[in-house]
């Protein structure tokens, strides 16, 4: 947790996940150059995959920059638009041997590395509230066993509960220093024609959540070649996906897992 | 759900903290080994892992170290204080204290504000402890 817990928090009106998750955002705006003009990259970003994705609910809700600003405040710092959806649903995934897979009629995608870095359960008086959270060690440790570099990835699907999870995850994997989100998300970056593509259903902000599974199966999903007008290639003006880097996250910034996938070519 | 809100639901560990604060003394263990002050309470330090400890009071002064506010109830009691504030206070001591921050505009509010410790009086017997901005 971002604050060590007695369970009395509610006695302070204080409700984990968007809660936890402001204040440790608000802590990271009095740290390093972010907030909402940061954030709203993400949203829109996100938004316009969402937009090609007839299975996203915001599909047929556009979201401009102006747009992110004018809807209200659920928990400050973050607006709704900063904040996952609830939603019923479902997603799955097959797990096999390569050797196994080889056989199936749909192409396998490979796991070619896995990283994982918790934070202690209580990090009791909070100095790393603002990062690097787990994703740092777990980025490292699924690049080595993957035995590449950031440089190799095509595109990243990150878990995002909130927008600014996507932006501290980013940052702790070393796409950008702290603070420098917000210049590198400016020109569509993660959009779609964008050079590192993220989340590329519309993610948990805007196409559904399923915890971990939404950012994993659109990897999966991508890698396969399954995703029509949003698929990765000369659909969306974007690179071909032969390395795909996923992330999941738990508690408030506490658990953090990340998963290397790669095109069976 | 009822329009209550939730009182403090009292343990072995939890005890002592809120027994002070009906007193509007804020305590807080201290390691008899290495000194340390820690919050939340529990039976061993989790820094020497000494079992011996004593609850030390705290002089309630600190500074802003996070905050969030809420502007959209998510319990219906909390609806008539929207928008509240819910801070993380660094307290001289060392300990961070999750609370509420009230008595000033929470568009005025940052990070690093030195705050101290006001007592909301709940007529079911208990005091709330909450901060405010130091004048």
């Amino acid at each position: 947790m971002t604050v060590a817990r007695t369970g009395d928090e509610i006695v302070f009106g204080h409700f984990e996940a968007v809660g936890g998750y402001a204040l440790a955002a608000r802590r990271a705006m009095h740290e390093f150059r972010t907030g909402p003009e940061t954030w709203s990259h993400i949203a829109a970003g996100q938004r316009k995959w969402a937009n090609l994705n007839p299975n996203a609910v915001m599909c047929e809700q556009p979201l401009s920059m102006e747009g992110y600003f004018n809807t209200r405040f659920v928990v400050e710092p973050f607006r709704l638009c900063d904040c996952c959806l609830v939603n019923d649903g479902g997603r799955a995934i097959v797990v096999t041997s390569a050797e196994r897979a080889r056989d199936l009629k749909n192409p396998p995608v490979l796991i070619t590395g896995l990283g994982q870095h918790n934070l202690p359960s209580e990090i009791h008086q909070s100095t790393s509230m603002a990062g690097p959270t787990g994703a740092k060690r777990a980025g490292e440790q699924a690049l080595h066993m993957a035995g590449i570099t950031l440089e190799d990835v095509d595109a990243c699907e990150i878990y995002d509960c909130f927008t600014y999870t996507v932006e501290i995850t980013l940052q702790d994997y070393g796409f950008f220093g702290p603070g420098e989100g917000r210049d590198w998300l400016q020109g569509g970056t993660v959009e779609p024609g964008g050079r590192m593509p993220v989340n590329t259903s519309g993610g948990q902000l805007s196409e559904a959540y399923f915890m971990g599974l939404t950012p994993l199966t659109e990897a999966v999903m991508q890698l396969m070649g399954r995703c029509g007008e949003r698929q990765l290639g000369p659909n969306t003006n974007t690179k071909r996906a032969e390395i795909i880097l996923c992330s999941d996250n738990g508690g408030i910034l506490q658990s953090h897992s990340c998963m290397i996938l790669r095109r069976n070519s | 759900m009822n329009d209550q809100k939730p009182l403090p639901a009292l343990n072995e560990d939890t005890r002592e903290f809120w027994e002070g604060c009906r007193h509007h003394q804020l305590k807080f263990q201290k390691c008899s080994e290495c000194g340390l002050i820690r919050w939340p309470p529990s039976i061993i330090c989790p820094t020497c892992h000494s079992l011996e400890q004593k609850w030390a009071p705290a002089e309630g002064r600190g500074k802003i170290f996070t905050f969030a506010v809420y502007h959209q109830p998510f319990h219906p009691a909390f609806k008539n204080d929207l928008p509240y504030v819910v801070a993380v206070i660094e307290l001289e001591e060392g300990v961070h204290f999750l609370s509420n921050l009230v008595g000033c505009d929470h568009r005025l509010i940052r990070c690093g504000m030195p705050v101290r410790v006001v007592w909301e009086d709940r007529k079911e017997g208990f005091s709330i402890p909450k901060f405010t901005p130091v004048q």
